[in-house]
């Protein structure tokens, strides 16, 4: 249960909820993107309340949510998996213009375009969930834990298309168990125990402090 | 890496394949009209009305069942409604018998809406259940209510051509039911190549990832739940015009709806011709059962023992195993990572700085863990 929690993600930044098992970060991206309704407390979208509204109205307002674990449609080619992140768009010029986008942006979408998506390695499968969550151009793509289950080579590759996405405009709320690989990549960091904000601040500075490093972050910081 | 003569080489396959297609559609279409010309008697013309009638519903279920996933044993209580309105209608209404086929059909897609809507909001065994409990309901009504349906001594459906032969009979009607699974299939090919037919794959795959990327989940669910509804009335009001003689008991039947389940999976429920081909094996194994060994129950060990020969050994259907098979043979030349060494890949990729992707996807078709 999340209690008196604020999250701000602005334009073009990565935002990362790091914290124990239990915390209440899944959560969170879920009420962001309409598929829990909060029992009080607000969702804003630019300013604009969309408390309650179901992901169809979220992702018109921008909100993309990637879900936990591999969420690639495995039965269906990694085309129709991509189109799919477009199927609130009705624009087919628009549509084409975003495949050309995404298959820019992740060139293994493009190399296997019309293999079955359960086909590929899980961080290629991810990629491709990166890729269907930017084709309603979104403001902010919600990532919860994408670098479960993957070896630390594909977690690398991972991370680096976070950054891209962030570099190409897209804001990121980013949900991880890998804390400090995470907030390596992150501008700003929160840390959540119990629904609630236990700390936030610029990621550096969470990363550098020894006492969130031994509660949350797996230990201290390696010396370099 | 792709190499450069693989696209011209797939394009060939892919000529070839579309080739290969239309020829073995223009042959089955060849054979399924010429069939009443070649049968010896108007009972093998009988057969075939009987296996057409099983196709329509097993592609009519599979409209469901293929799309979304979701399994219904309670199809058969669609086809009674459709056999049970298209015969009232016309004996109590005095409606032209084609009229009171379609008015049928279309109430049946009304009733379907409000069934749709309780039906569809659980899934898996829950909706199994739920469409048990929907033929039990509507074969209580029917045979309770004798003064209306005629109860158990069933109702008798007047022939819509009375002054025709029967073995003419027999053969317009076997025309007409291929003409409703042509319909049925074109509908179903439609649907699958649209934007309506991705969506409803993405719920079969999984309907929290389908609605967390905007797909409505639900209103899909219902339209293709209620299209099924129609084309199994269909199917049913048009036996009841040809057969002319309806009780609850068969018409009402949870085994009725197990049937269609097991055509469309024997066949493949993702392929458009899957439940055509299920409905082929059933129902000549049906009536041979039912002509070799008389009135036994012999039929039902029959098509028990087909579902679990298909559970065990085909658990996507035929077309999808042949189609494997086929691809095996196809690929059998290629390479695997069962068959390159580790030598052999640092050799052919230099520094060894990858893995080739046509190799991967071949070991991962092939099952190979390597």
């Amino acid at each position: 249960m999340l209690r008196g929690l604020t999250v701000q993600v602005p334009a073009g930044a990565i935002v990362c909820l790091v914290g124990p098992n239990g915390a209440g970060k899944s959560t969170v991206l879920k009420v962001a993107s309409g598929l829990l309704a909060p029992r009080s407390g607000r969702v804003l979208v630019d300013g604009a309340d969309l408390t309650g509204h179901g992901p169809q109205r979220m992702l018109a307002a921008g909100v993309a949510h990637v879900l936990q674990g591999h969420s690639v449609f495995r039965e269906m080619t990694v085309a129709e998996n991509v189109l799919l992140g477009g199927y609130t768009l009705r624009d087919k010029q628009l549509i084409a213009e975003r495949v050309e986008f995404v298959r820019d942006l992740f060139p293994v979408v493009g190399e296997r375009w019309t293999s079955l998506a359960g086909l590929l390695s899980g961080g290629q499968q991810k990629q491709v969930e990166f890729a269907r969550s930017l084709m309603v151009k979104p403001r902010v793509v919600l990532l919860d834990e994408p670098s479960m289950g993957l070896d630390p080579k594909a977690t690398g590759v991972v991370f680096e298309q976070i950054v891209r996405m962030r570099d190409a405009g897209t804001a990121v709320l980013l949900v991880e168990q890998n804390a400090r690989r995470a907030l390596e990549a992150a501008d700003t960091g929160c840390v959540l125990d119990l629904g609630r904000v236990h700390v936030s601040g610029p990621a550096r500075e969470l990363l550098a402090d020894p006492q969130l490093g031994e509660l949350y972050l797996g230990g201290r910081p390696a010396r370099r | 890496m792709r190499k450069g003569s693989e696209l011209p080489l797939r394009a060939g396959r892919l000529r070839t394949s579309t080739l290969l297609h239309v020829g073995a559609l223009l042959a089955g279409v060849a054979v399924a009209l010429s069939f009443p010309s070649m049968a010896p008697s108007p009972y093998e013309i009988t057969v075939g009305i009987a296996i057409l009638n099983y196709a329509v519903l097993s592609t009519s279920w599979n409209f469901v069942g293929g799309f979304t996933g979701y399994i219904s044993l309670g199809h058969g209580a669609f086809a009674g409604l459709g056999a049970y309105g298209t015969g009232l209608l016309v004996t109590k209404a005095e409606l032209p018998p084609f009229a009171a086929l379609f008015v049928a059909a279309a109430l049946v897609a009304a009733l379907a809406v409000p069934v749709g809507y309780a039906a569809l909001r659980v899934r898996g065994a829950s909706f199994v259940i739920v469409s048990i409990a929907l033929v039990l309901i509507l074969l209580l009504v029917f045979q309770s209510w004798a003064s209306f349906t005629g109860g158990s001594r069933g109702l008798v459906v007047p022939r819509p051509f009375p002054g025709m032969l029967r073995s003419e009979h027999h053969r317009t009607f076997y025309f007409l039911f291929a003409a409703l699974l042509g319909v049925a299939l074109l509908t179903w090919w439609i649907i699958d190549r649209s934007r309506f037919g991705m969506g409803l794959k993405a719920i079969r795959e999984d309907e929290d990832k389908a609605q967390s990327l905007g797909t409505p989940i639900f209103a899909y669910k219902l339209v293709v739940f209620v299209v099924s509804a129609t084309f199994t009335s269909l199917a049913g009001g048009l036996y009841a015009l040809w057969f002319g003689d309806l009780d609850p008991v068969f018409q009402f039947s949870i085994l009725s709806g197990a049937y269609m389940v097991l055509m469309a999976l024997l066949g493949g429920v993702r392929h458009l011709y899957g439940p055509l081909l299920g409905a082929l094996i059933v129902g000549y194994a049906l009536e041979y059962s039912k002509v070799e060994y008389g009135d036994t129950p012999l039929h039902l060990v029959v098509a028990g023992l087909l579902l679990g020969v298909v559970v065990m050994f085909m658990p996507d259907g035929v077309i999808p195993a042949a189609t494997a098979l086929l691809a095996r043979f196809r690929t059998s030349g290629e390479t695997s990572i069962r068959e390159v060494t580790a030598a052999e890949l640092k050799e052919r990729h230099g520094q060894g700085n990858g893995t080739d992707e046509s190799e991967v996807r071949n070991s991962e078709r092939s099952g190979s863990g390597g």
